[in-house]
């Protein structure tokens, strides 16, 4: 009897967990996530402390060792058409390519989620204009509205990251105004409405904690594009400035040295592209602990 | 019915239409940076660039000047290209051509690999070839295209010595050669799209394979084949839908690729103009590109609509 009731008060007792921590739960029990986090880290990591994890020079190079192979002696990942070390070259681009991966997403989520809080929650022609101004934006594709753009303010790392945040604005802002007009006629809202909360308390109580849930998963879906994009445009020479390190602008000035040491000039591509599967896979693992099976 | 349908959706392309050509217009002329930028010598004065600005119309109010520019749009004139010293026109009509012909090619290219990877993924869901597929998918979707580019020429044209590493065959050289030379950017450029197509006609048909209809025509006594194209009509649209979506991109992919092969198309003079810093040339482009990425899928959608009947009903 006693048992039984101590049986009972056990599975009474189950600790409330929030919803994103049993996300968080789920994430480190799948292989695939932690090691895209893992990646992350490093690939972080090894950008802030470049300085302490080599002594060669990022810019200045030395003409007589120029194109040297990788597993060389003194420069393991060989070095560039200057005779720059590779592998401090690399750690230093992370600086800018990562940047140029996580700012513009990160600006346009917060842009984006005021925008479409508030056209999701206000309903008036307004809105409505500010919805139809970033409906513009579907008619680019993405690489040519942000080539436009960047083209336009002028070429820099500052301005392709602006660039890039304009572009993806507009899909940030789309869903969190769906999300906005699913949570507006929620009964809790309509009691916070009732009990004489203002607009402002409504949007910053009610309707932002509840959609942004959804704007960040959304987001983060971004984070590969933005670096595939964004060194892109360096590529194309509308981002980095010589003679500072950024992936894509590294692959494009060693693209002339492909004959000669392919190994070496297909590394900074490499590393865009294990930041970008890194970030897409990491996004997928997100959606599958949530349960979220959209198509 | 059908044609109100068709109609809505080609006065729809009005206002993206009218969209694009204010956007690229700001982009000319009303952001910070100098329209002025590469047209003066070193050396002008104060006084050239009043003249010049004037001359150009650049003086005038905004409004006044998008007007002007739009009707020069329509009657072909996009102005002078000062690093080559010719009409934008001139350049662009070429250069259009060769990059619809690699576009169009990497949407085929990419879209029949990804419905077949898809298929065959989908057939047994959790399968080892299923697992083979979604990585592949994941890579394609997540790999730079220009890093692909140089990795392609460094395998077939440096290495192996198989495929020409740049270039567009010469017009009357032979269907072949022309192959040829296509086949790298455009495997470069499709990408991104084969990786979404085989994701989205593996998840659309899984979800189909689970509809009642399907176990009804196996209790039928229908062949595995038999049911798979009947569950492939049913998952036809959501394919359709985003691999439609795919062509526009790749115009935009473009690019990215072509600088790479020296591919004669928007993205090459694209490329050269950004670095002579001709911005009518780039924004000209830019204007090409939209406007395209809209006409695609105003017929991609027009399309849709002809071959689905479940849309005709509107």
């Amino acid at each position: 009897m006693t048992q039984a009731m101590a049986e009972l008060k056990q599975e009474i007792t189950i600790e409330p967990r929030s919803y994103y921590r049993e996300a968080i739960d789920k994430l480190i029990r799948r292989p695939a996530a932690v090691i895209s986090v893992s990646i992350l880290l490093l690939l972080i990591l090894g950008a802030i402390f470049a300085p302490l994890l080599t002594s060669y020079s990022p810019i200045a190079g030395n003409i007589a060792v120029r194109l040297v192979s990788l597993g060389s002696p003194d420069h393991f990942l060989g070095t560039d058409e200057q005779g720059r070390d590779m592998f401090s070259r690399l750690l230093y681009g992370g600086r800018l390519s990562l940047l140029v991966g996580i700012l513009p997403v990160a600006i346009a989520t917060i842009l984006g989620t005021f925008i479409g809080a508030i056209s999701g929650y206000v309903k008036g022609p307004l809105a409505g204009l500010l919805m139809r101004l970033m409906d513009m934006s579907y008619a680019f594709p993405a690489v040519i509205l942000a080539i436009g753009i960047t083209a336009a303010l002028g070429p820099g790392m500052k301005n392709s990251i602006i660039a890039i945040a304009i572009v993806f604005t507009p899909p940030i802002a789309r869903v969190a105004e769906g999300a906005t007009k699913q949570v507006v006629v929620q009964e809790y809202v309509e009691a916070a409405r009732i009990s004489g909360a203002s607009n402002i308390q409504m949007v910053l109580t009610q309707v932002l904690p509840n959609i942004i849930g959804t704007v960040l998963v959304y987001s983060a879906g971004l984070f590969g594009v933005s670096i595939v994009l964004g060194s892109g445009l360096s590529f194309l020479g509308l981002g980095a400035a010589p003679p500072t390190p950024e992936w894509g602008y590294m692959l494009s000035t060693l693209r002339g040295s492909m004959y000669v040491q392919p190994v070496v000039v297909a590394l900074p591509g490499f590393f865009i592209f294990i930041t970008s599967i890194a970030f897409n896979i990491l996004s997928d693992e997100i959606h599958d602990a949530l349960d979220l099976h959209e198509m | 019915m059908m044609f109100y349908l068709v109609a809505r959706r080609v006065l729809a392309t009005i206002p993206a239409l009218l969209g694009v050509s204010i956007v690229v217009f700001i982009l000319l002329n009303a952001l910070p940076g100098d329209p002025l930028v590469g047209l003066l010598a070193p050396d002008a004065t104060e006084a050239d660039r009043q003249v010049l600005a004037e001359s150009l119309g650049l003086n005038d109010p905004l409004p006044v000047q998008y007007i002007n520019w739009l009707f020069g749009v329509f009657q072909g004139d996009l102005g002078q290209s000062f690093s080559r010293a010719r009409p934008v026109t001139t350049i662009l009509v070429p250069a259009f051509r060769a990059t619809m012909a690699l576009a169009l090619s990497a949407a085929i290219l990419g879209i029949v690999t990804g419905m077949i990877l898809g298929t065959i993924a989908a057939l047994k869901p959790g399968g080892i070839i299923d697992r083979g597929v979604g990585i592949f998918s994941m890579t394609g979707l997540s790999v730079p295209s220009y890093w692909l580019a140089i990795l392609l020429i460094i395998v077939f044209a440096s290495q192996l010595k198989i495929l020409p590493a740049a270039g567009m065959a010469r017009e009357g050289s032979g269907l072949l050669n022309f192959f040829r030379h296509l086949i790298l950017p455009a495997i470069a450029n499709a990408a991104v799209t084969v990786g979404l197509t085989a994701r989205t006609t593996r998840a659309s048909l899984i979800a189909t394979y689970g509809e009642n209809f399907v176990t009804t025509l196996r209790a039928k006594g229908l062949k595995a084949t038999q049911v798979l194209v009947h569950v492939w009509k049913n998952a036809a649209p959501a394919v359709m839908t985003v691999a439609g979506l795919q062509i526009g991109y790749l115009f935009g992919g473009s690019v990215l690729v072509e600088p790479i092969f020296s591919w004669p198309g928007l993205g090459s003079v694209i490329f050269q103009a950004i670095s002579s810093r001709d911005l009518r040339v780039v924004q000209a482009c830019v204007l090409a590109i939209a406007i395209t990425f809209v006409v695609v899928n105003l017929i991609v959608d027009l399309l849709q609509i002809t071959v689905n009947p479940r849309l005709r009903r509107g």
